[in-house]
């Protein structure tokens, strides 16, 4: 083993790789590129009809892109050595996230611009922005957009619930655990059983039990999802019944890790109850707060199994999400191309949206926090 | 088995295979013989066949199960015996894809199959799929050239995606012996039978919406005597209009159910989507009004493929859904015909509905159901007068009325698919699997027992048949009468098998529902709406090449 300067710590093997070795290397990392990038481009062209050369389906070309991708690995070892195998706890999952992340984007791109719709004989057929300029005018996409909005919104008083029973919950009350168990049945659901459950039995307007209790009260004719705005709220409040048992979990860990010291010094201060709340514990909660509300819009605006289930967008479009949309748009109607251009932008929408969203709360939790 | 007798077989050049398989056909043959009696002595007869398949568990005996359905199969074996020899497809193995829908469709068929395959050596595998999923499955399938299955369960308006491209295999003369498909009801014998002169189909039902109503209301005397009271015209009794049955649910609103003894209703119609499913349901009320007889195009000008759903005809039927919605149940606007069929219908709310035959298959068999004493069916509601598109005005009905039953989805049936064609042995083996299938001894026990399929020949029709295997005369004769005379009706509405058809439904659906929730100002922008959602379809699908499949659809 020879020795050189640098990290001498992490470095157990240098210098000692011969010219032959690293020719070899290169001869088979070039090699194994070039099959595949002659086998990608051979098929390419066998599929957009320039040649009458190619294989029966994509599959050699899948192979060749495993073998380049197993002789970069291997290559880099042979070529760099010891160096080289440093790359290795990282390149395998890079190469896995640009198979299964970007290669995936990229061909949605490539399918997002053309008009391909599965009953059409022609195929796929490349339409620049004609897909765009027909989301534009989608009066059922843009209508989709703005129930998004207002889903979205639903989750403030989501949080306010969530944070109110991870205060209860956090106390010393009788059957704590049991308590915790319970609230969290609801998160384990599947939202199709939900939809099923609740809105197509309990909420069922002639025998569901809610709807007799309607009656009991008072509620002549009780009708969850007859008009726009009840159908609306009813979808809201079985999609928060689902998921704020996931906000509160992650409140009440962070509850949980706030540091008992502080709260005391507070209370011997004489900070009334409110002031310990309000001025203290929710401005040491608000990271997680944060976190908790990120993450729970996410899975909001991915809201579409209950809304499929119950009400499939109506009436007239007033519960519809753009998922359940984009849904009909590729299962019923194999509008493929249109569907992934929609879910294209949905996709540019939403990183864009949570990206500015993150730097405001990241300023907000600051500034209330002291935090420079 | 005793080791000895193990050991015999294997000296004498018998396969583990072979002998397991003998195992299995011996201890299948065993369990029909418990049903039969005995061991049978000798090949039975067609009818004799059918007597005992029929009585497979008995009508009122509890759902059949996969035992059922095995000794059905086994016993209905006789035509493929008589073209395949025993072991003839050893070695051959086929893909099937076909449905999971609430435990029918493969199910059934795996049963029915696993007698065949121990006779014929063939092997099946199976994909199942849920409804939701078939479509966009077969769709993929389709567009992306990766067809993986030899036999395919399918439902004949996807004709247009596969016939229109090729895929399926032109059924071979001896399966048109074998499955005796003259005994088909007239609609289902060509164009509808056939696409472009060729016969790809193994029917194995025969869809058609008929009109599902309550007996014990029409019958009921303080109803006639309220219908009187307030200065209705005519007597109390089953609408044969749709402006009847307006009236009806429109008088119905605020008086009592007579079974149940709570709020009475009358037409119960889908607002809401399922999946374009919904639209035959509109369908329903706009045959009436748009389906002229010896025109039978109702759906597109079959000169150039414009929509006709925004004729006054269809403006008419959507108009009237629009205007019933606030006499039928709350939250109506919210109920898929999966919800006016069976939470609604079979479970005592309303008095009429339109579906398949389904609904008088479970209103006397299903546990749900509490109807089955009440109800009772006829052909779709009439008009008196009707659009004539080439006339561009409305005219009297010929007759007074004119119907016009919807065959909608024109059933279920088993295709071959073009690829086995290449090999002779697999070809005849999937045609044979095909057959068995759709085997007319079989037919009639799918028709009777929960299988998802409805009757569809002419051989169906016996009604001491339906009553021996424990139907009531009454009751079944009034079914059956429905049924038939929907499909024999000679201005039946046929549905176009034109490719993306269900993207047509589906997109109407969209349209529909914003009409119904008020987004649209008339019925007439509702339809148009529609209309031009169609346009960019054919457009985006192609129109010449629609234009040429619709025509060939119709038999033009």
């Amino acid at each position: 083993m020879s020795t050189m300067e640098g990290d001498l710590l992490h470095t157990v093997e240098t210098g000692s790789i011969s010219a032959s070795r690293r020719f070899w290397g290169y001869a088979a990392l070039w090699v194994s590129a070039a099959w595949f990038a002659a086998s990608f481009m051979l098929q390419s062209s066998h599929d957009l009809g320039w040649t009458q050369l190619g294989f029966e389906n994509w599959r050699p070309v899948l192979y060749a892109y495993f073998i380049w991708a197993a002789v970069l690995c291997a290559t880099r070892v042979v070529i760099h050595g010891e160096a080289g195998k440093k790359a290795l706890f990282v390149l395998p999952a890079a190469l896995f996230v640009v198979s299964m992340v970007v290669f995936p984007l990229l061909f949605a791109l490539w399918v997002g611009f053309s008009d391909w719709n599965l009953a059409s004989p022609t195929g796929r057929q490349f339409n620049g922005l004609d897909n765009l300029r027909q989301m534009l005018g989608d009066a059922f996409y843009l209508n989709a957009l703005i129930n998004m909005v207002y889903y979205a919104l639903a989750i403030v008083v989501e949080y306010a619930i969530a944070f109110g029973l991870a205060l209860l919950l956090s106390q010393e009350i009788v059957a704590r655990k049991f308590w915790r168990v319970t609230f969290l049945l609801p998160l384990m659901l599947s939202p199709v059983a939900v939809g099923w459950m609740v809105g197509k039995s309990m909420l069922e307007t002639r025998f569901g039990p809610i709807a007799r209790l309607a009656r009991w009260l008072g509620w002549e004719n009780p009708s969850f999802f007859g008009d726009p705005l009840t159908a609306k709220l009813s979808i809201m409040v079985m999609d928060a019944w689902t998921f704020i048992p996931f906000m509160m979990i992650m409140l009440l860990a962070g509850l949980q890790s706030l540091s008992r010291e502080v709260l005391e010094a507070a209370e011997v201060d004489g900070a009334t109850k409110w002031q310990r709340f309000w001025q203290v514990i929710f401005p040491l909660m608000l990271p997680v707060s944060v976190t908790a509300v990120m993450i729970r819009i996410i899975f909001k605006l991915k809201l579409a199994d209950i809304i499929i289930t119950v009400t499939a967008g109506g009436p007239g479009g007033a519960t519809d999400s753009v998922t359940s949309f984009i849904y009909r748009e590729y299962r019923d109607r194999s509008n493929v191309g249109y569907g992934t251009l929609l879910a294209l932008v949905y996709l540019v929408i939403i990183v864009i949206g949570m990206t500015t969203m993150i730097n405001i709360s990241d300023r907000i939790v600051k500034r209330m926090t002291g935090r420079i | 088995m005793k080791l000895e007798v193990y050991d015999a077989l294997m000296r004498r050049q018998a396969s583990r295979r072979d002998v397991l398989r003998g195992t299995a056909s011996a201890a299948a043959l065993m369990g029909v013989s418990s049903v039969m009696g005995g061991l049978p002595a000798r090949a039975f007869a067609a009818d004799d066949v059918r007597a005992q398949i029929l009585k497979i568990p008995g009508v009122g005996k509890g759902a059949p199960t996969d035992a059922d359905w095995q000794k059905v199969g086994e016993l209905c074996l006789g035509p493929t015996k008589a073209n395949v020899k025993q072991g003839e497809f050893a070695g051959v193995e086929l893909t099937f894809m076909g449905l999971n829908n609430q435990n029918l469709h493969n199910f059934l068929f795996r049963g029915f199959l696993k007698p065949w395959e121990a006779y014929t050596g063939a092997k099946i595998n199976w994909i199942d799929l849920a409804q939701a999923d078939y479509n966009a499955r077969l769709q993929q399938s389709i567009a992306t050239g990766t067809v993986d299955f030899d036999i395919l369960e399918m439902g004949a308006p996807f004709e247009g995606d596969t016939a229109g491209k090729g895929l399926l295999s032109e059924m071979p003369d001896w399966v048109k012996k074998q499955i005796d498909i003259d005994d088909y009801v007239d609609y289902l014998k060509p164009p509808v039978g056939t696409w472009d002169g060729k016969t790809y189909r193994v029917t194995i039902d025969g869809d058609c919406h008929n009109f599902n109503y309550r007996a014990d209301y029409f019958k009921d005397e303080t109803l006639a005597k309220a219908w009187k009271d307030e200065g209705h015209s005519g007597e109390w009794s089953v609408p044969k209009t749709w402006a009847q049955v307006q009236e009806v649910s429109k008088f119905l609103k605020g008086k009592k159910d007579p079974l149940s003894a709570g709020p009475a209703y009358g037409y119960l119609d889908p607002y809401k989507g399922w999946g374009g499913f919904g639209f035959y349901f509109l369908e329903d009320r706009a045959t009436a009004y748009v389906k002229m007889p010896g025109d039978p195009a109702w759906l597109f000008d079959p000169e150039n493929m414009k929509p006709l759903v925004n004729s006054p005809g269809w403006v008419r039927a959507i108009q009237e859904a629009m205007d019933l919605l606030s006499y039928e149940p709350t939250d109506q606007i919210n109920a898929d015909p999966g919800t006016t069929g069976f939470q609604q219908f079979l479970a005592g709310t309303g008095s009429m509905v339109t579906w398949w035959g389904d609904i008088g298959q479970q209103a006397n068999t299903s546990d749900t159901s509490v109807v089955g004493e009440v109800a009772a069916f006829d052909i779709l509601p009439g008009s008196e007068d009707v659009y004539d598109r080439k006339a561009g005005k409305w005219v009297k009905a010929k007759d007074g009325v004119n119907y016009a039953p919807n065959c909608a989805y024109l059933g279920w049936g088993i295709y071959v698919m073009a690829r086995v064609e290449s090999d002779k042995l697999k070809h005849r083996a999937a045609w044979s699997a095909a057959a068995h299938l759709g085997g007319k001894d079989l037919a009639i026990w799918t028709a009777m027992y929960p299988s998802g399929f409805q009757v569809h020949r002419n051989s169906q029709s016996k009604i001491e048949e339906w009553v021996a295997a424990g139907y009531k005369g009454d009751y079944i004769s009034n079914y059956l009468k429905s049924q038939f005379g929907s499909y024999n009706h000679p201005n039946r509405a046929v549905e176009p098998r034109i490719p993306g058809i269900f993207q047509y439904y589906s997109v109407a659906e969209d349209e529909l529902a914003k009409g119904y929730g008020g987004k649209y100002k008339s019925a007439q922008e509702t339809a148009d709406a529609i209309a031009a959602a169609w346009e960019k379809i054919t457009d985006q699908i192609g129109r010449d090449k629609q234009l040429k499949l619709y025509r060939a659809s119709l038999g033009l």
